[in-house]
């Protein structure tokens, strides 16, 4: 049996190309009808195992996720929120295989609209699993300069935020640094924004920008103790020991029980109290520290050389010692203590606290961190000298 | 040459036309038909024919992701009786359906068209492009290890030759309707257009000739044309990041090459093993085996790789973008060749083109992946092993070299890895030729018991050329200018019979001694021989020309000169009828030897 058409069709050539353009318009019609309905279908089916899928990723079923967005793209190829959600989930897999894929789709969606927020979100994060920190700021920031579908000011801020958080991980402090600059500059008048951000600040270790930001955040909200013991904290660390003392005192009387902030406030306390150069002390008591601070030192340098086995009574001290060297100095300033009280010997408490905090910081770097008076005087020092001046 | 079904006097009966309007209808007619010969016609048909297989070929996708999701759902399942269930039953209503309705759609298509250009004239029937759409829709959409690259190939051609008969045009391009139709269908299917021609070019057609490669070309591009507007214009793949660093990393795509080469091999012997076994079946069995294979399929799914149903491009994605390890890699690709040739096997309509990919996908990413382990520093991605390893199976199971390059870089649209692929394609294709020395399509004819020229042994095939005939240059050569006693003194001493004149200023001539004595005897030695000579002059032949070209004047000329393409004065031998007939004849003893 074979089946041939029927021979109607007139043997002449403009004729001929008459009916085979009717022919393919009228096929072109059919099968646009027959692909509308069946795109039409897939379409309602990818969107109910996107839906599936959606219900998976949130429960952190991401298998299952995985194969419910594959399966939606199956209906529906093009479709960019399945893409985005597929790839997130391959990202969120913690499959170190399945971040490849994910940035495919991501580069797909990302050529398609470049301006995009969530997708260069999506990007950026792929990045940062990664650890790349070049291709994560990029993708972070193009996604606080992209297009937001909704709230785009909380979501630029948390992008921000996110970036911030990457590069704190990764030891990229003067990255994070700037970006905390400009985090700051952004942010809404609210003190949790202010206090995360103070929080961000201090990771990033700086703290005079955590205790101007603990310092709006207390501007707000006056009485929030977790504020006010960052603020004491950062100014600690700051080396702004009145401010911290103020700070900590604030925060112990809104929270007694804090102990961390309880053992802050009495190092604090115990610096205020030692430091010769503080102001408004008398001389009289300035020349009192002075002599306590130089006596401390020839113990913790005595106890020091005797944890490391330094004999500082030696006939003849070994030279490559720097204990040795600094107790030839301490016992070679010892006389100048008796000629404070003179007004023109201006250069004598400079002399006398300089090979204290000397012996502090040698036997810090020695023998390791110190507790209570030395403390406070490692603490003086590293607030009074400059690296060049060591 | 013109058609004269298509002459413009056939285009209204003279009684109709009664008034002005209908002149002025008949003059544009008759100029439009002054435009259309039969070569103009049928680039235009052919423009048609793009369309037409482009339509049918988004039907028939739309019909294998319906029967698929119909039959085994939208998402995969592992360890589920559907997976059993639906491969069989699809497999015993394709058998009834190939068995009953639409005889000779088994296998892949691509040898129908071929013996539909070199045996039937460019006929195939209408309802075998109709069988083959359904009963391949159902196979490869119920799980059977095929693809719809080939079937879509076989439907463009039916198409295009039921248009073709049709149109009554002549049977010479008739004969190239279904060629012109198989690159419309297999571009539309794979969309790439390059890769549909340049198969077509090398496989079916097997040469290269203007006139059909601007039709096969016009083809291709409309239906591909068409399959965008309606599907997309999305690749089959999504493209990772291909590298291609340094030329040492060629001995990995060399590896690579020759492991795919080997399984080419493998896979090809697979097919060339079953497939006759089970034909000759008893014929009860027919309505089973692609049940079987079917169900094979399926408890190779069951247990844990639902990836080897269907044409599988998902997981060549997938593979691409390094989903798998290297170990599933390679035992899917092991899979693969197995279910494919059971459902080849079995007589289940479908495509290899597919499953070619899809080993190679596999494969290439194990390589890929095996060869990163032990040498860490090799910058090539999976994704870019995933891509060579498709071309390397395409040139060594389907032995279309150019094909396979362009196939790769068309789907790929990245010209940086040309060269690792045109070096895995080149060991692939030489370790499968010298295992495997019969290619699988003429492996395929011929257990058909069909003889089609194999075209690769056609195009491999040693020409023997004009300068393979070739004898020496003369000793003695007359002038045209030189008296006649004087050329009759030259050629006593010869013992030739025929001697070539070089003619003035150009051209060249023969004379036979008996010729020139008489001329001498009858008192004409004080004439220039080129004056008493014959004023038609011996044709050229050039060293470089094929041997079959001097047959035509080694019987009317005694000898034939043999010239210098840069100056047809200098001579470079002489061909005689013994020294053409000597050397065919050493060339069929040694062919036969």
């Amino acid at each position: 049996m074979s089946w041939r058409f029927p021979k109607l069709i007139p043997r002449s050539a403009p004729v001929i190309l008459l009916l085979l353009t009717l022919a393919a318009a009228t096929g072109f019609a059919a099968v646009n009808h027959l692909v509308a309905r069946f795109t039409a279908n897939q379409q309602a089916r990818g969107r109910k195992l996107y839906q599936l899928g959606l219900a998976d990723a949130n429960a952190a079923r991401y298998d299952d996720a995985i194969a419910a967005f594959r399966a939606a793209l199956t209906c529906d190829p093009t479709n960019s929120e399945y893409q985005l959600w597929l790839a997130r989930a391959l990202r969120d897999s913690n499959d170190p295989r399945r971040l490849d894929e994910a940035e495919s789709y991501l580069i797909a969606l990302w050529q398609r609209s470049p301006q995009d927020a969530a997708v260069n979100l999506a990007l950026a994060r792929v990045a940062a699993h990664r650890g790349s920190i070049e291709d994560a700021t990029r993708y972070y920031h193009n996604a606080m300069y992209g297009v937001w579908n909704a709230d785009p000011d909380s979501n630029r801020t948390n992008a921000r935020i996110e970036l911030i958080k990457f590069l704190l991980n990764q030891g990229a402090f003067k990255n994070a640094e700037s970006e905390l600059i400009a985090l700051a500059t952004s942010l809404p008048p609210d003190p949790a924004s202010h206090f995360r951000a103070a929080q961000l600040f201090a990771q990033a270790r700086d703290d005079a920008g955590a205790l101007a930001q603990y310092e709006e955040a207390l501007h707000l909200d006056p009485s929030n103790p977790a504020a006010l013991a960052g603020a004491g904290q950062s100014a600690y660390h700051a080396g702004d020991y009145a401010a911290a003392q103020r700070y900590l005192q604030a925060a112990i009387s809104a929270n007694p029980q804090d102990a961390s902030t309880l053992q802050l406030l009495a190092s604090t306390d115990l610096v205020l109290r030692t430091n010769p150069f503080q102001s408004h002390i008398s001389d009289a008591e300035r020349n009192r520290r002075m002599a306590a601070a130089f006596a401390q030192a020839e113990k913790r340098l005595t106890e020091c050389a005797r944890q490391t086995g330094v004999d500082l009574n030696a006939a003849t001290p070994s030279p490559m010692s720097p204990l040795s060297s600094l107790q030839s100095r301490w016992i070679a300033t010892q006389p100048d203590l008796a000629r404070l009280h003179s007004p023109a010997e201006a250069d004598l408490p400079d002399n006398i606290m300089d090979i204290v905090f000397q012996i502090e910081q040698q036997t810090a770097a020695i023998c390791g961190q110190p507790q209570g008076v030395d403390l406070a005087l490692l603490l003086i020092s590293q607030k009074v000298r400059t690296p060049a001046n060591e | 040459m013109s058609n004269p079904d298509l002459s413009a006097n056939s285009v209204v009966p003279s009684s109709r036309v009664t008034g002005p309007r209908f002149q002025t209808s008949r003059r544009l007619f008759s100029t439009l038909e002054g435009v259309f010969n039969e070569e103009a016609f049928f680039l235009i048909l052919s423009v048609f024919i793009g369309i037409f297989s482009g339509l049918a070929v988004v039907c028939f996708r739309l019909a294998i992701d319906w029967m698929h999701l119909a039959l085994l759902g939208p998402l995969p399942q592992t360890h589920s009786w559907r997976l059993f269930a639906v491969p069989s039953l699809a497999g015993l209503v394709v058998a009834l359906l190939v068995l009953h309705v639409f005889p000779n759609i088994r296998g892949s298509g691509v040898n129908q068209t071929k013996a539909a250009l070199y045996i039937f004239n460019g006929f195939i029937p209408f309802r075998t492009a109709i069988g083959k759409f359904i009963c391949s829709a159902i196979a490869i959409g119920s799980g059977q290890s095929l693809g719809p690259e080939d079937p879509s190939l076989q439907i463009g051609a039916g198409i295009a030759s039921a248009l073709g008969r049709q149109l009554q045009i002549s049977r010479e391009k008739l004969r190239l309707m279904a060629p012109v139709g198989a690159a419309a269908g297999l571009a539309a299917a794979f969309n790439a257009p390059i890769s549909a021609v340049l198969f077509v070019i090398e496989e079916v057609i097997g040469r290269w000739s203007a006139g059909i490669l601007g039709s096969v070309v016009l083809s291709a591009v409309s239906s591909v044309v068409i399959v965008r507007w309606f599907l997309g214009s999305e690749p089959l793949f999504r493209i990772p990041v291909t590298t291609f660093k340094g030329p040492a990393e060629l001995l990995a795509y060399a590896v690579l090459g020759i492991v795919g080469g080997l399984a080419s091999v493998i896979f090809a012997k697979s097919i060339g093993y079953l497939r006759p076994r089970l034909k000759r079946l008893p014929r009860w069995t027919q309505y089973l085996q692609p049940a079987l294979a079917g169900l094979l399929i399926g408890f190779i799914a069951f247990l844990g790789a639902p990836q080897v149903m269907g044409a599988g491009y998902d997981s060549m994605d997938q593979a691409m973008h390094g989903q798998y390890a290297w170990k599933f890699l390679a035992v899917l690709a092991v899979l693969k060749i197995l279910a494919t040739t059971l459902s080849f096997a079995s007589g289940a309509p479908g495509g290899m083109f597919a499953p070619t990919l899809f080993v190679g996908a596999m494969l290439g990413g194990a390589v890929g992946d095996i060869e990163h382990f032990f040498f860490p520093h090799l910058t090539g991605s999976t994704g870019t092993y995933v891509l060579v390893g498709m071309g390397v199976l395409f040139a060594g199971f389907l032995r279309v070299p150019m094909t396979s390059v362009f196939m790769v870089l068309e789907v790929s649209g990245n010209y940086e890895i040309i060269v690792p692929v045109i070096v895995a394609n080149t060991f692939s294709y030489l370790i499968s030729r010298s295992l495997q020395t019969v290619p699988i399509f003429d492996m395929l004819t011929r257990q058909d018991g069909l003889i089609l020229p194999s075209l690769e042994e056609e195009r491999e095939e040693a020409i023997l050329r004009v300068e393979d005939a070739m004898l020496p240059v003369p000793a003695t050569i007359l002038n045209s200018e030189d008296y006649v006693d004087a050329n009759a003194r030259r050629v006593q001493d010869s013992t030739d019979s025929t001697f070539l004149v070089r003619m003035h200023p150009s051209g060249w001539n023969t004379i036979s001694r008996d010729q020139l004595l008489r001329l001498f005897r009858e008192g004409k030695g004080e004439h220039t021989l080129g004056s008493v000579l014959p004023p038609q002059s011996l044709p050229g032949l050039y060293p470089d020309l094929p041997l079959d070209s001097a047959l035509r004047y080694v019987n009317d000329y005694a000898i034939v000169p043999v010239v210098n393409r840069a100056n047809s004065r200098k001579l470079e031998g002489v061909i005689s009828r013994d020294s053409v007939f000597k050397r065919y004849g050493s060339a069929q003893t040694a062919v036969e030897g």
